[in-house]
């Protein structure tokens, strides 16, 4: 401190009154989102960018440079029908990251503890965490969709559905980002967990190509992979048509994102893995 | 805030680690309102899991905890406490302002309000030049500022200090006095460790000395040194921590021949 500062220190009449206004839990909940959203904006290039470039070089790589060799499959040029696939996979994987490696590194630094000490219910904070990934998530899908549509001229036959579904999709990766981020020790199980689990899941989940070419058991197998039904539910607000029933996809996808949510809020509610 | 009541009750408060390690052994305590309270011990011997059992930082296995009448994890509680803890814990991809104006938001304030705090403490703690500072490039001075504006932001009742000068120059630590000084005059209750006894002795009006999770001893610096038959805290803190660390060491052989 200047000398000219102690000189206000000790002359400040500015010395706080103390407040006793019951806080106001929305603006807590608000701040952690807000901050959440400025971790992401502040990393643009890695949090929105670099997953765009990424998804779009496959759109341009597999769509549109091997998409006129392939056949059409269920109806639709190859390049239209990997564009949903690609887009759900690009936003589970940035909302899961987003949360899991923001929590890790805030429990690592033990930055947490700002938050964890604040007059913040447990589900606010869930909410907060949460939120967050899903802003970079819908970043980056509308980011890709505006490139998508007139690369490959993709439709958006149900709006309403494919707001669900992206919004099921991304809750889900969201709150299991959240959950990762709390039971994780390092950056490996975070990354193990990305690319041992999600990663291959989502390819295998007919992201490519339609589950009813491949041969038994193969096609019965991909039924029960989960990322599947996420896959198909947000196809079909896209294209409008589905490899399953649609109320199949939807009910699923949306079972799983409870759990997953419920899982998260369980962990904060207890604290448990949050505070020794 | 409930009047009439002390800023920090402490009721039989335990904390067993899951590896068995006994943080807290049933200790109670009672800070009154307004008090500047030193609590003193040796390293592990359970100053920062009290304080972090009081800020909601630890789950503690038995005992009570109420923040001027409320309950230690309540709403109203949470917002009545300041702490500014031994290690630095900054969010390293806010800048100084921009972790001011989150923790005012964090604690309920508005914007407007958190704007206003946050202000204020940057001039008051000499931040202003690194404002717009990422705070993960800041000395350990600074960030010692930082974390100290920080526990201060939401006007806390009682504020939790947590060695809050270890590594500090002595120059920042007497300006760093200087405020919490002013503040306790209008009111602010304050606990402080430290392992600066001096520091301990100039500032605090009561003081607590801790081992093994217990409270072993308590009364002004005055009383605690003719308690003693000392003429020093130092005195003080020596012959209690070594007359009761024997004790301890005997409760844990009993245990071990269990």
């Amino acid at each position: 401190m200047s000398a000219a500062d102690r000189t206000a220190v000790a002359a400040a009449p500015a010395a706080p009154a103390p407040v006793y206004a019951a806080p106001d839990p929305a603006r807590s909940m608000r701040a952690l989102v807000l901050r959440e959203c400025r971790r992401v904006t502040r990393l643009w290039t890695q949090t929105i960018l670099a997953p765009v470039v990424s998804s779009a070089l496959f759109i341009l790589v597999f769509g549109l440079s091997l998409g006129s060799r392939i056949s059409d499959i269920n109806g639709f040029p190859y390049d239209v029908f990997i564009v949903p696939g690609l887009i759900a996979m690009a936003m589970a994987q940035a909302a899961f990251s987003n949360n899991s490696s923001s929590l890790l590194q805030a429990r690592n630094d033990r930055y947490i503890n700002d938050v964890l000490a604040s007059p913040m219910q447990p589900w606010r904070m869930n909410f907060g965490y949460m939120l967050g990934g899903v802003f970079r998530s819908f970043a980056i899908g509308l980011s890709l969709v505006v490139i998508a549509l007139p690369l490959t001229g993709v439709p958006i036959e149900r709006p309403a559905h494919l707001i669900v579904a992206a919004l099921l999709l991304v809750v889900l990766f969201a709150a299991l980002g959240v959950v990762v981020g709390i039971y994780a020790q390092s950056f490996d199980h975070h990354s193990f967990i990305n690319n041992i689990l999600i990663l291959p899941l989502t390819f295998l989940g007919g992201v490519f190509y339609s589950i009813e070419i491949l041969p038994s058991p193969w096609q019965e197998l991909s039924h029960a992979n989960p990322i599947f039904y996420m896959v198909d539910a947000v196809r079909y607000g896209f294209l409008g048509s589905s490899d399953v029933n649609v109320g199949l996809a939807f009910g699923f996808t949306a079972l799983v994102a409870i759990a997953m949510v419920a899982w998260a809020q369980w962990l904060f509610q207890t604290g448990r893995k949050l505070k020794p | 805030m409930k009047s009439g009541t002390a800023a920090l009750t402490i009721e039989g408060l335990a904390k067993t680690y899951d590896d068995g390690t006994v943080g807290l052994d049933g200790l109670d305590l009672e800070v009154p309102a307004g008090e500047f309270f030193g609590l003193l011990g040796p390293n592990g011997a359970g100053k920062t899991t009290l304080i972090n059992s009081v800020c909601n930082l630890i789950r503690t296995t038995g005992g009570r905890i109420s923040v001027f009448g409320f309950e230690h994890d309540s709403m109203e509680a949470r917002r009545l406490v300041g702490v500014a803890e031994q290690d630095p814990n900054l969010d390293r991809f806010l800048t100084v302002r921009e972790s001011l104006v989150y923790h005012g938001g964090y604690f309920g304030m508005n914007a407007a309000d958190s704007d206003r705090r946050a202000d204020e403490m940057i001039d008051v703690f000499d931040l202003r030049a690194k404002a717009h500072t990422r705070t993960s490039k800041l000395s350990g001075g600074m960030k010692r500022r930082l974390l100290l504006a920080r526990a201060l932001l939401h006007e806390p009742l009682l504020v939790i200090l947590d060695e809050p000068t270890a590594g500090v120059d002595i120059e920042l630590r007497h300006d760093l006095w200087s405020y919490i000084r002013l503040l306790h005059e209008q009111g602010t209750t304050i606990l402080l460790t430290t392992h600066y006894l001096e520091e301990a002795e100039s500032l605090c009006e009561d003081i607590a000395l801790i081992s093994a999770g217990r409270i072993v001893a308590r009364d002004t610096p005055e009383g605690l040194k003719r308690r003693f038959d000392a003429t020093s805290l130092e005195q003080v803190y020596l012959q209690t921590v070594s007359t009761s660390l024997p004790a301890v060491m005997a409760a844990e052989e009993q245990g071990a021949d269990r």
